[in-house]
């Protein structure tokens, strides 16, 4: 008992919270723009996964930043792939989402044997690259607190701080600026800002955009940091996780930050548990995140009945 | 010279549906000019055109002398021309001030400047006497203040000339008056405002000249002075007609439905029925009177069983319905029409035949151990679609492909297939045609002249006042006054108790609740 | 009234044209499409196409494996239809599919899969175990309001997860460490139909499916609730139909038809025992069969026929020459992509019209 203890409230472990949470943050951040310009985009996770492989491939030939970037356009673009044949073409956008998760899921390892030659499903032979941790031990220079502030604050990615920045940003954006106005406005009514001459599909096409941007960004983080280098499938779930974070995020962005947070903690766990209890079946590591998924929609969901039955309405 | 012009407006809809046939249209500057007609007179086809919502397939518009064309309502609005929706576009969370300037914010820098933004409102709002504060969220206004949102977010956008949809339909007496005023001062600070309206009397007390459309097409332009109602109604439908419908002498003697104490809480928390009373009897009409949103739609979804009550007791016919699922309380004979026929009272997707049984699959007739009697259902189609005149190929046509009066006919040819104990009526007429309308109204005087107790919710007072044999007026939810419908009662009179200005006393109402 | 009929057929049959031509189009959009991929990336680009597109029917043996995969593919299409037509976005077949097979499994490797009625008894188990597992998701939406979407995509992973823990750890293996069970006793696999192929009972199964499907959605009370509730939940309800209870009585029966998917896999010729990963992604495949059958079950097994040709002739030109059999993810994501759109055979001019911006203004002013 002692161990698991130790391990939780240690400072490589909050490093790995941050580590698993990054990516499902900036997932659900963009899971949350497109939810509130009421386009619900269940393509996080084939978009993190396209975004995973571009930034593999990219980071071979060119510097980590350019690949993280090179993620973030390949996911800017898939959203407006999605736009243009949800609002375009008319065609029902879960459905759509669905056509960009199964070309994900097919496409990316079709892409990756070509890009090496045949290997199938995993980029084990390309010598990609990660994207820096940020060091920032010159803090134990700091008498006392010092060495904390490393063990704490060292040693995360730049797009975890990014990631931070991230929420921060999408607040502003989403509560402080006339865009954010806009988006939350086509969200709720769109027939209010079509009658004052905003251009309805046009703002969902752009969070759309902006949405699959963060989850491609999220992907370059899984594959340039939390592994270095990409499988088929590994995004596991995450960015379904991550629709499920909007919701329980109560669709504002520091909810997201703590839905991504507890989700991020369960997924520390299951990365932690099988070194502290080797009895523990992997397989059933493995589920904690989506149990704790299905368990926080569940318990969500309840509260807000409650608070309905409270109101007397039922 | 003329400050709009529409001249040779032609627009016809995909579906081969002419909306409009050569409208032309002039407006002077500083004018209240109204554009009447019945329903379906291609009055809003037009409006929609002049605020480049639709496209005319002919014709042109100019605008101070010059030739213009509206590729979307956003150069509209740039032109200077601004337009009020029936039905308000404001995002119901907003602050007043966020939904009259959303899309021309003030900004400072990239930032969204609110104080700006609730300042300048303010100094709008205080301008043209519109008397709107700019914080509270609008979904807290009544429906005339966020009328009146809506024409300061025109008034934002430096607008010109002002399009007022029905403005008047969702208002009170008393209300209209008050946006009569705002109109008068708006016209003397120099605006232009086009008031499209069906109502004859307020049309000719508001506006200066007049418009009248009849089947697409324009077929008069009057001066307010010189026309009576009687004249311009002959203009408006091209023959006298006359909407009334007569109401046999019943015996109401037996009570039908009974209503004590009934309150019904919204998702937002707030009592919008509180603690009402009434009872319907067999073979009367009770209207509901109120400005929308006051707990008449509430109180017939929780009569229907569609909506959970907080507290009291319905009874039909003797039983307590309360907690029965709809299709009990639908066995027991009730019967209901709902207000939106579209999202509530009909699949459009699904076939005529199969909306006209939707509410019988428990009926052995058309339904035996689980099994459709498909040929029954058809037969069962057939039949109502002749009875009712519905214009529609077959029974195998999906609903989404007739036109409004026949999407209602079908509504109401289900509802009333079976004579009902108690019928629900919420806005029977809204959107509907004049033949259609007559239709409809006589159809729900005959069920109750065979003795259905009928409980009647509409905005248009005068279709309350036409079929009512009481009404019953509601303000936030509470009962504030009954009437018997005499012929000495007036909209007026029924107006000051529907704002809430005076509330009848239990011994004023006594004669009128039975 | 006497030519109603003629023209209530006559405008199904126009309905009926231009969903054929729509899907007709889109299939050959998607075969175009994949032929220049295979051109830009195969070195022996001809060789490829000719497997793709024959291979299939050139052998019994293959065209046993084509058999299979209609049968299989139209169950999973019939499942995702049934929650379709309810307007349910419940993605939930897969995992439907794995609890499935593990109830099959446990049960057929108990005693009573060597009794005559081992073979029943694993197709039932896995049913009622679909079942259940389809109304997790539809009962946590009626009751609590939670999203079905998220919730029945989380129950996939969790049961792919449940899967391969059990087999390693509960069920009986023919050696340590290998991640598939003992074979299943005979009485319990589906027999053959045809000698040496994969064509097993299965077949049988998903043609029994489709006609039940068929009679449950057009011929019944029920199958008219759930239509009605799919077209619109709010009138439904006016109408006195309970539509949680239709929702989540869809997704349940939806359930049902995944977890015999997941028999006719295990229990069926092609496995015959119970393995990790054993559905190779097939039972999320039936979202493009159900959406280009436009959710009519008449229709689901012709899509079947088509898109099972497809994906045995990309797994044959994989196995036999250097093009991944991936590409068929991308061929179904157009597929879908084209069919769910308004695109239509002359979409090109459609393309580049503007798109009216009024509508929306339209919509919100009624």
């Amino acid at each position: 008992m002692m161990d698991i203890f130790l391990t939780v409230f240690s400072a490589t472990f909050f490093v790995t919270i941050i580590r698993t949470t990054t990516p499902l943050l900036l997932a659900t951040l963009g899971g949350l723009v497109a939810d509130l310009s009421g386009a619900l985009n269940v393509a996080l996770e084939g978009m993190m996964l396209i975004g995973c492989l571009t930034a593999v491939i990219v980071s071979v030939y060119a510097p980590w930043y350019v690949a993280v970037l090179a993620g973030l356009g390949v996911g800017g673009l898939l959203g407006a792939m999605m736009a243009f044949f949800a609002y375009r073409l008319k065609a029902d956008i879960i459905l759509v989402g669905f056509a960009v998760n199964i070309l994900a899921a097919g496409g990316t390892v079709f892409a990756l044997a070509l890009a090496t030659g045949g290997d199938k499903g995993t980029s084990i032979n390309l010598q990609s690259q990660a994207i820096p941790a940020v060091d920032l031990s010159f803090l134990s220079a700091i008498p006392g607190i010092g060495p904390i502030l490393t063990a704490f604050l060292s040693g995360h990615s730049v797009l975890s701080w990014l990631a931070a920045f991230l929420v921060f940003a999408v607040w502003y954006f989403l509560f402080r600026t006339p865009w954010g106005l806009w988006l939350r406005g086509v969200g709720e009514y769109p027939g209010a800002p079509e009658a004052a001459g905003i251009p309805v599909a046009k703002v969902r096409t752009w969070s759309l955009v902006v949405s699959g941007a963060l989850a491609g960004l999220g992907g370059a983080q899984l594959a340039m940091f939390n592994y270095v280098g990409f499988t088929r499938d590994m995004t596991a779930g995450r960015g379904f996780i991550a629709l499920g974070a909007v919701l329980l995020g109560a669709r504002h962005p520091v909810g997201a930050l703590l839905a991504a947070l507890l989700f991020g903690t369960f997924e520390a766990f299951a990365v932690v548990l099988p070194g502290l209890f080797n009895w523990m079946p992997a397989e059933l590591i493995r589920m904690i995140p989506f149990v704790v998924t299905i368990a926080a929609l569940v318990l969500f969901s309840i509260r807000a009945q409650r608070a309905l039955a409270m109101r007397g309405v039922k | 010279m003329a400050l709009l012009e529409a001249i040779g407006i032609g627009k016809t809809y995909p579906g081969g549906v002419v909306a409009n046939d050569g409208v032309n249209l002039v407006i002077e500057p500083g004018e209240v000019h109204a554009v009447v007609g019945e329903n379906g007179a291609g009055k809003s086809t037009l409006m929609k055109i002049l605020f480049g919502i639709e496209q005319p397939n002919a014709g042109r518009l100019v605008l101070d002398g010059k030739d213009v064309s509206f590729a979307g309502p956003r150069a509209a609005i740039d032109a200077g021309i601004g337009m009020v929706f029936q039905h308000f576009s404001l995002v119901p969370s907003f602050a007043v001030y966020e939904n009259v300037v959303m899309g021309s914010e003030p900004r400072q820098g990239i930032r969204f400047d609110r104080k700006r933004a609730i300042a300048e409102v303010q100094a709008l709002s205080d301008k043209f006497r519109l008397k709107v504060d700019p914080l509270p969220p609008v979904s807290s206004l009544p429906v005339g203040q966020q009328q009146r949102v809506e024409i300061l977010k025109a008034l934002y956008r430096n607008a010109r000339i002002l399009i007022l949809d029905e403005p008047t339909a969702v208002l009170a007496p008393q209300e209209v008056q008050e946006l009569f005023v705002a109109i008068r001062s708006l016209v003397a600070q120099g605006k232009t405002v086009i008031f499209i309206a069906h109502k004859l009397p307020e049309v000719l007390e508001i506006s200066d000249r007049i418009t009248v459309m009849r089947q697409g097409k324009t077929v008069g332009q009057v001066k307010s002075s010189e026309v009576t109602e009687k004249s311009l109604a002959a203009l408006m439908v091209g023959r006298e007609v006359t909407l009334r419908v007569d109401r046999k002498p019943t015996d109401q003697s037996k009570r039908v439905a009974e209503v004590r104490g009934l309150r019904v809480v919204n998702a937002r928390g707030t009592e919008v029925v509180a603690g009402l009373d009434l009872n319907v009897h067999a073979g009367e009409i009770v209207g509901l009177v109120g400005v929308e949103g006051n707990g008449q739609a509430e109180t017939l979804e929780a009569i229907a069983g569609l909506k959970p009550i907080a507290a009291g007791d319905i009874t039909l016919s003797g039983e307590a319905i309360n907690g029965l699922p709809v299709l009990d309380r639908r066995g027991r004979g009730l019967a209901s029409i709902p207000e939106d026929r579209i999202s509530e009272g009909l699949a459009t997707g699904a076939t005529v035949a199969e909306n006209l049984v939707s509410t019988k699959l428990t009926d052995r007739r058309f339904v035996r151990s689980g099994l459709l009697d498909l040929k029954a259902i058809r037969d069962n189609a057939t039949k109502l679609i002749a009875e009712h005149s519905i214009r529609v190929g077959g029974p195998g046509y999906t609903v989404g492909t007739l036109s409004g009066g026949n999407m209602q006919k079908v509504v109401v040819a289900r509802e009333l297939s079976e004579q009902p104990k108690l019928l629900l009526v919420n806005q029977p007429t809204r959107g509907v045609d004049l033949g259609a309308t007559q239709f409809i109204w006589r159809t729900i005087t005959d069920a109750r002249d065979k003795g259905a107790a009928v409980l009647l919710s509409s905005a248009d007072l005068s279709e309350l006042l036409a079929l009512s044999d009481r009404l019953l007026v509601l303000y936030r939810g509470r009962l504030v006054a009954a009437f018997l419908n005499t012929p000495d009662l007036t909209p007026e009179t029924l107006g000051t108790y529907m704002l809430g200005l005076s509330t009848q006393t239990a011994e004023d109402m006594k004669p009128a609740l039975r | 009234m006497s030519n109603v009929p003629a023209i209530d057929k006559s405008i199904r049959f126009k309905a009926f044209r231009q969903e054929v031509t729509r899907s007709v189009g889109a299939l050959v959009i998607a075969l175009a499409v994949t032929t220049v991929i295979v051109f830009l990336t195969s070195k022996a680009p001809l060789d490829a196409l000719t497997q793709l597109f024959t291979a299939p029917a050139a052998k019994t043996r293959t065209i046993g494996l084509w058999v299979d995969d209609i049968a299989k593919l139209t169950l999973t299409g019939l499942a995702f239809s049934l929650v379709f037509q309810a307007r349910q976005f419940a993605m939930g077949v897969q995992g439907q599919v794995y609890i499935g097979a593990i109830a099959a499994s446990f049960v057929v490797l108990s005693p009573i899969g060597t009794t005559p009625f081992g073979l029943a008894a694993g197709v039932l188990a896995a049913m009622a175990a679909g079942a259940f597992y389809g109304f997790l998701p539809g009962i946590a939406k009626a009751k609590l309001g939670a999203n079905e979407i998220v919730s029945s995509l989380m129950l996939n992973y969790i049961a792919i997860e449940l899967c391969n823990f059990l087999v390693r750890t509960s069920l009986p293996l023919p050696q340590a460490g290998v991640l598939t069970t003992v074979d299943f006793p005979e009485q319990s696999v589906l027999p053959a139909l045809v000698a040496n192929t994969r064509i097993d009972l299965g077949l049988i199964f998903a043609i029994v499916a489709v006609l039940v499907v068929w009679f449950a959605l057009y011929r019944t009370s029920w199958g008219l609730k759930l239509r009605l509730v799919g077209h619109n939940a709010r009138f439904a309800e006016y109408s006195g139909i309970k539509s949680t209870f239709i929702m989540v009585s869809a997704m349940t029966a939806s359930g049902a038809l995944g977890g015999l998917l997941g028999a006719v896999f295990v229990q069926g010729q092609t496995w015959g025992k119970l393995t990790v990963q054993f559905e190779g992604g097939l039972a999320f495949e039936g979202i493009l069969v159900a959406i280009v059958a436009r959710s009519r079950p008449l229709a689901v097994p012709i899509v079947a026929i088509f898109y099972a040709y497809l994906r045995q002739g990309a797994s044959l030109m994989n196995v036999r020459t250097d093009v991944p059999a991936e590409v068929i993810g991308v061929v179904t994501a157009i597929i879908i992509l084209l069919v769910s759109s308004s695109f239509s055979v002359n979409f090109v001019s459609k393309l580049f019209r503007r798109a009216p911006a009024a509508a929306a203004v339209q919509s919100a002013a009624k």
